[in-house]
């Protein structure tokens, strides 16, 4: 991104035909349209998701590399079982096509997944990846934007109050705890959580525990109850780095020299702070919190382990402790794809947000 | 956590789960075996075989905790549910493939093999089959008769014949089913191939005849009780041809994404017969009844009504307390973590819910013999001697963990007839199995350092780089320290350890403090010759990693492996288990047990066969 | 000599009432190595339509002293003290709500990078409105009518579409002309200019200081022009005033100044004014040494460590601001004779800077 400096007195305006003579709407729809398509910015996003492509493309021939250089990784001998005979590994080694030269097979999985979507089966179980990972996206999106939602709700609050109020009481407890919570494990915190609040196993039999999980179309009462504490959880380290975040950064703007010419016009403080600091603080924030997003979406395994929770994290994490490789390329694909997406959306948000940036 | 999953018979380093291979490969041969020797004794081609049962009441005092099985449960309450919490996931519910001690798990309760076990103990009974299979005189004809009236579970529903067992028992050898054990114990048919075929080709072996419906008659190239003994294997459990081709024609064989169930119970399906419904791979396993099953054909009770299978429960804490709390009723593949075990054991009444089961192997200390110092025997035997076992022990948890090992052939054997031939012997004693250094020194003085302390190079030594395994290197480092012993310790990854140090002979270091061994087979057998014969020493993967290559055990192993005399091989087994034990190459420090905790609301029953695995058929609600 | 047309301001404004004046004004913060004496007695005033010039290095004070007259230095770590009476009223006793009327509308003030101090993320124009709705009740419509009204009048060119560009989108003159355009447009009484070219280039500096001198005639607006740069005092100022470690030293007419400056400091500042007659390579003369710590001051006189003609009573005695002639006062231990042999010595070698640009 850049920022230009547009020499102003003598070069032609940026914005035309504001004055111009009536059109017909869909005449200026369409116009608008075509100004999209000819903008820097369309074929901005054109770029970046010709780039993106690329990088899944990089993305899948690396993993398939580094599955292929771990050692004890080879998965006809794990199907083949005990003492395994070598025509076994041989036959079994020739039914999943891993006979094949590692560029080919490379190409007949991506021959697959461009023609028909199909990211495989698994070594392990014989399940079709793409079938498990649909079933699991919906769940791991749950976790992710509910955990989102509430980390948001409290980390933001939270850090423009202690950025406004530095050093108060309220400030020094806010944010002591958000070191805690930073530097807490999300494991050890969701076991926490566990032993006190779980209805099975907590001190306080409040909230359904590990395993509780149940779809939200079977029984969304269930369904909300199960993702209480792994939201909180997932959320805590969330809230308190973005509190930390919020009020670095509100603390940083409040001391801009823009900040002092609010102040000088005479405006009240709140408007100072709210439109003026806010609107600058916050905007880096919209970039941040979308990435930590798609990074969610991609498996949030740590807190879908100690919960179990059925999603995308636990299905990788099942996948690399057994070695299974398809599942691994499946999963890692689909973070990598969610994360190049939030980049690409949120890149584009940002141009809306800050007019200083231009593609 | 399992590292090296269906990787060879190794210990592994972390909690014990049943999924990994060591485990599977125990309870086949544990099946096999303990099969193979009731029918022998059913046979009467053997006699005097004293009592093979109740081994696994060994009394083992304070050293460690193995608990009875419960007695049988005749007169359980019928219907209801039980919740049974897993790590990891069944790897296939096709019984062609099953091979893991969590397969079995489900297998034995959905399928119906030729022969199988109560809950109580390891006696094989007969299940699909009407009785004890007849063996020819020459011991190279066996003829099984199979019940009437069992029928497939839906969407199949038809009578069993004699025909789906053959197709099961060939469908294992086509690669595509890859079945694990079929080319080991199945290949003695005639005609059988001796590897698996090759994709997806139809394996017939003339070997196997069905004169009628009823009737299956087994013609063997030679006699063979591992044969007799692997009828017990799920892959004889019968599998309907006209609706398995269709799944066994795919590169990968989807039948067991699409079984059918002969047994009391099935995985919930749908129309088609696709069992999407009742599992979901890493989330769940639901069990209903199999509307087909009729209780008069079967000697199993089956009262549950459904038992539900909750998957990845990775934290053994959370689990154990789970149960504990009657949210969930057992553990099916993980244990319980050390200090939940200990305090379920100070609590008299959770004692009771708690079952010790022993696995039968044993974890220990691998000294390289190839090269110096430890191509000195005394110097191998000072390190025996210094070791404090109970302190190694106390790495993995204390007693909860297993009984001290003193040699090879596990307490579980007990009463087997080993003791004669010199087994249960302890060459290295010292007091409270703490170790001993004034010993440790007369050996070092014998292997000719002067004042009993070693003066050597320092010693190199691979170790795990996470606890427990971590934790015992550094035991055994310091335990050699007191004799003089510098040590160079290298932590690595458990699996790099084996893959790249340890099983490698060209990079083997002194000392593997982390390595184990798991019997392939409820046979002495398995449990000396794999990682102690010279022919295991390969360049690669290679199982024997003191690398002991001594010719008189060598050719020992060879002649005890041809005895069929059951009294005999266990003499002899019993000399070599001595024999090894002496030599120090190895020293064993711990024979493991396998924790199954139930909750208070169900009635436990346990597949002693099987490592203790809760027994759905046999389980009820209170 | 100077090349305002407007004539100077009385010379002897300390004891005639003015617009804005400012009497023993303190300023300090409390920091945690300690208390920051930031503004220490200062003596100003300004009137309609004339022009205060502040001169000094940085860290002198005078940025203070503006900020604490628009009351932008109540921090909770500040403690205030003197007057600051703006048409009979203290502005430091003036509780914050009342204070917020007063800035922006009575008394503005414009920055020195407008590039900053603009709202980066805000429309030009929505800046200027949002300035005028703050303080009367203006329908958006007449706002945004006088927002471009004011753009014209600082001239800059099609106003109606600039009103929409972001500062970004602007030049540096351009930003400076629409910040003094937002200060202007409620015809304030008072405008604090706070190095408002400094940033900028030497031709854009001259047109904004041109802009400030004309918008001052024609609405008699009383200018406190804060710089570093003695140029710009001499294009500008009727009164000057030139501040030392939060200390008014030498307060007299712009005439005064460039004719005799009696100040030892003044004179380094004189020296430092770069020469466009000087030969090319001559390094700019700076003052030796640096502005002293506002934590832990010299004794005596401050700027004693500094000064070429330090005397020993420079390290005891603080020197006290006292009129050398009225409308002259100095806060120096030289003799007066020799403070103005030195000075006009000094203006003769180095020449008056008044009317070179």
């Amino acid at each position: 991104m850049t920022t230009e400096n547009h020499e102003s007195v003598g070069t032609a305006p940026r914005a035309q035909g504001s004055g111009g003579g009536p059109l017909p709407a869909l005449g200026r729809a369409f116009r608008g349209l075509a100004n999209f398509v000819n903008s820097s910015l369309f074929r901005y996003v054109v770029r970046r998701i010709l780039w993106g492509v690329v990088l899944l493309v990089i993305v899948s021939a690396l993993t398939f590399i580094i599955f292929y250089l771990f050692p004890s990784a080879d998965p006809a001998r794990l199907r083949a079982g005990r003492n395994p005979n070598p025509a076994a590994v041989a036959a079994i080694r020739h039914s999943l096509n891993l006979d094949k030269p590692v560029y080919l097979q490379y190409w007949l999985y991506m021959k697959n997944l461009v023609l028909h979507f199909d990211l495989g089966f698994s070594y392990y179980n014989q399940q079709a990846v793409r079938t498990q990972i649909f079933q699991r996206l919906p769940v791991t999106a749950e976790l992710a934007l509910g955990a989102f939602v509430l980390w948001m709700l409290i980390g933001i609050p939270i850090g423009i109050i202690s950025a406004i109020r530095p050093r108060s009481v309220l400030d020094r407890m806010t944010m002591s705890g958000s070191l805690v919570a930073i530097s807490a494990p999300v494991y050890w915190l969701g076991l926490v959580a566990l032993f006190l609040f779980a209805k099975d196993i907590g001190i306080i039999h409040l909230l359904p525990g590990s395993g509780s999980y149940v779809a939200i179309t079977k029984d969304p009462g269930a369904w909300f109850g199960s993702m209480i504490l792994p939201w909180f959880v997932l959320a805590a380290s969330f809230a308190a780095f973005y509190a930390r975040m919020v009020r670095a950064q509100v603390r940083e703007t409040m001391s801009e020299d823009f900040i002092r010419t609010a102040r000088a016009k005479g405006l009240s403080e709140r408007r100072v702070i709210f439109r003026h600091g806010l609107r600058a603080a916050l905007t880096p924030v919209v970039t941040m919190a979308g990435l930590d997003l798609s990074g969610l979406l991609g498996g949030a395994i740590l807190t879908e382990t100690v919960f179990n929770i059925p999603g995308v994290g636990r299905y990788a994490y099942d996948a690399i402790v057994n070695a299974d490789f398809p599942p691994i390329q499946g999963t890692v694909l689909f973070s990598a794809f969610f994360i190049i997406t939030a980049n690409i959306i949120v890149d584009v948000i940002y141009a809306f947000l800050d007019p200083r940036v231009r593609y | 956590m399992h590292t090296t999953p269906r990787q060879g018979s190794t210990m592994h380093q972390q909690s014990k789960t049943r999924l990994p291979a060591p485990r599977r490969r125990i309870i086949t041969l544990l099946l096999v075996v303990a099969t193979a020797v009731t029918f022998v004794a059913v046979a009467g081609l053997l006699a005097g075989c004293g009592s093979s049962k109740k081994n696994t009441t060994t009394t083992t005092g304070a050293a460690g905790a193995v608990t009875p099985a419960p007695p049988l449960n005749t007169h359980g309450k019928k219907g209801g549910s039980m919740t049974i919490l897993l790590s990891g996931d069944v790897d296939s519910m096709d019984p062609g493939y099953a091979y893991y001690a969590l397969d079995y798990e489900i297998v034995y309760a959905t399928q119906r093999p030729l022969y199988g076990y109560k809950a109580d103990s390891n006696t094989v009974v007969p299940d699909l089959a009407s009785a004890m299979p007849i063996v020819s005189k020459d011991g190279k004809t066996v003829t099984v008769h199979i019940r009437s009236g069992v029928h497939y579970s839906p969407p199949v529903n038809r009578e069993v014949t004699s025909a789906d067992v053959k197709y099961a028992i060939e469908r294992g050898f086509a690669g595509n089913v890859a079945n694990g054990y079929a080319t080991s114990y199945f290949s003695v048919l005639q005609g059988a191939p001796k590897a698996l075929a090759a994709t997806p080709a139809k394996v017939s072996i003339p070997g196997i005849e069905t004169p009628d419906k009823t009737t299956l008659v087994f013609h063997l190239t030679q006699p063979s009780g591992a044969f007799i003994g692997a009828l017990v294997m799920p892959l004889t459990a019968p599998v309907p041809e006209e609706y398995a081709k269709q799944f066994d024609a795919a590169a990968s064989s989807t039948y067991g994404q699409h079984v059918v169930a002969t047994g009391p119970y099935m995985v919930a399906n749908d129309a088609s017969g696709n069992i999407k419904v009742g599992w979901n791979p890493g989330t769940f396993i639901h069990l209903v009844r199999n509307p087909n099953w009729k209780a008069s054909t079967d000697f199993r009770p089956a009262y549950l009504d459904t038992i539900n299978y909750k998957e990845g429960v990775s934290d053994p804490t959370v689990m154990t307390r789970q149960i504990l709390a009657g949210s969930a009723d057992a553990n099916g593949d993980a244990p319980p973590s050390p200090p939940e075990l200990r305090s379920i054991l100070s609590n008299p009444t959770q004692k009771k819910q708690l079952f010790f089961i022993p696995v039968s192997g044993s974890r220990y200390v691998a000294l390289n013999t190839s090269k110096a110092p430890f191509n000195n025997v005394n110097v191998r035997r000072a390190v025996a001697y210094v070791l404090d076992r109970r302190a190694m022990r106390l790495t993995r948890g204390g007693p909860v963990d297993g009984v001290i090992a003193t040699h090879f052939i596990d307490p579980s054997f007990a009463g087997l007839g080993f003791e004669a031939g010199g087994g249960y012997s302890n060459p290295f004693a010292t007091p409270n199995d703490a170790g001993s250094v004034p010993k440790a020194q007369a050996e070092l003085k014998k292997a000719g350092f002067a004042d009993g302390m070693f003066k050597g190079p320092t010693v190199t030594m691979v170790s795990d780089n996470t606890p427990p395994g971590s934790n015992t290197a550094k035991v055994v480092a310091a335990d050699l320290a007191k004799i003089g012993f510098k040590v160079k310790n290298i932590s690595v990854l458990h699996q790099t350890m084996y893959s790249k140090f340890c099983s490698v002979p060209k990079n083997a270091p002194n000392i593997c403090p982390n390595v184990g061994w798991l019997q392939d087979f409820k046979d002495v057998q398995t449990i000396m010759d794999v990682p102690f014969n010279g022919k295991s020493i390969a360049p690669a993967n290679s199982s024997n990693w003191p690398q002991l290559n001594d010719p008189t055990i060598n050719a020992a192993m060879e002649a005890a492996a041809k005895l069929t005399n059951a009294k005999a091989r266990y003499d002899a087994w019993g000399k070599i288990d001595k024999e090894v034990t002496l030599t120090a190459a190895a020293v064993p420090w711990v024979w493991e047990n396998f924790p199954t905790l139930f909750s208070s609301k169900v009635v436990p029953q346990l597949q002693t066969w099987n490592e203790g695995a809760p027994d759905v058929n046999w389980i009820s609600v209170k | 000599m100077p090349s305002s047309t407007h004539a100077s301001a009385t010379s002897d404004s300390v004891q005639v009432s003015s617009l804005l004046e400012i009497h023993d004004l303190h300023v300090s913060f409390r920091t945690r190595d300690g208390d920051v004496h930031a503004v220490e007695g200062a003596e100003l005033s300004v009137d309609r339509g004339s022009t205060l010039g502040i001169v000094g290095e940085s860290g002198s004070g005078k940025s203070v002293t503006a900020l604490t007259v628009m009351g932008l230095t109540r921090f909770p770590n500040a403690t205030i003290s003197g007057e600051i009476i703006f048409e009979g009223t203290d502005l430091v006793k003036l509780p914050n709500n009342q204070m917020q009327s007063v800035r922006g509308k009575r008394i503005a003030m414009i920055f020195q990078d407008p590039l900053s101090s603009l709202h980066p993320l805000f429309k030009i124009g929505w800046q200027i409105v949002e300035a005028i709705q703050a303080h009367e009740d203006v329908s958006k419509a007449t706002a945004r009518k006088r927002a471009i009204e004011a753009l014209r009048e600082v001239g800059i060119p099609s106003p109606e579409k600039r009103i929409d560009s972001y500062p970004h989108e602007l030049s540096g003159g351009m930003r400076q002309r629409a910040m003094i355009a937002m200060a202007l447009v409620l015809k304030p009484d008072v405008l604090i200019a706070d190095e408002p070219t400094t940033a900028l280039d030497v031709t854009v500096q001259a047109q904004i200081l041109d802009l400030i001198r004309r918008l001052k005639d024609e609405y008699q607006t009383a200018i406190v022009m804060i710089t570093h740069d003695l140029g710009v005092i001499a294009e500008l100022a009727d009164e000057v005033a030139v501040m030392y470690a939060g200390r008014v030293m030498e307060r007299t007419s712009r005439e005064r100044l460039f004719t005799v400056p009696e100040l030892p400091y003044t004179w380094g500042l004189m020296r430092s004014i770069p020469r466009l007659d000087a030969p090319r390579p001559g390094r700019l003369d700076s003052i030796a040494g640096l502005p002293p710590s506002l934590i832990h001051l010299p004794s005596g006189c401050p700027f004693h460590p500094r000064c070429p003609y330090v005397m020993d009573v420079c390290l005891k005695v603080e020197p006290k601001l006292e009129q050398s002639e009225p409308g002259h006062l100095v806060a120096c231990h030289l003799q007066v004779e020799e403070r103005r042999r030195l000075g006009r010595e000094l203006v003769s070698q180095h020449g008056s800077r008044s009317d070179e640009r």
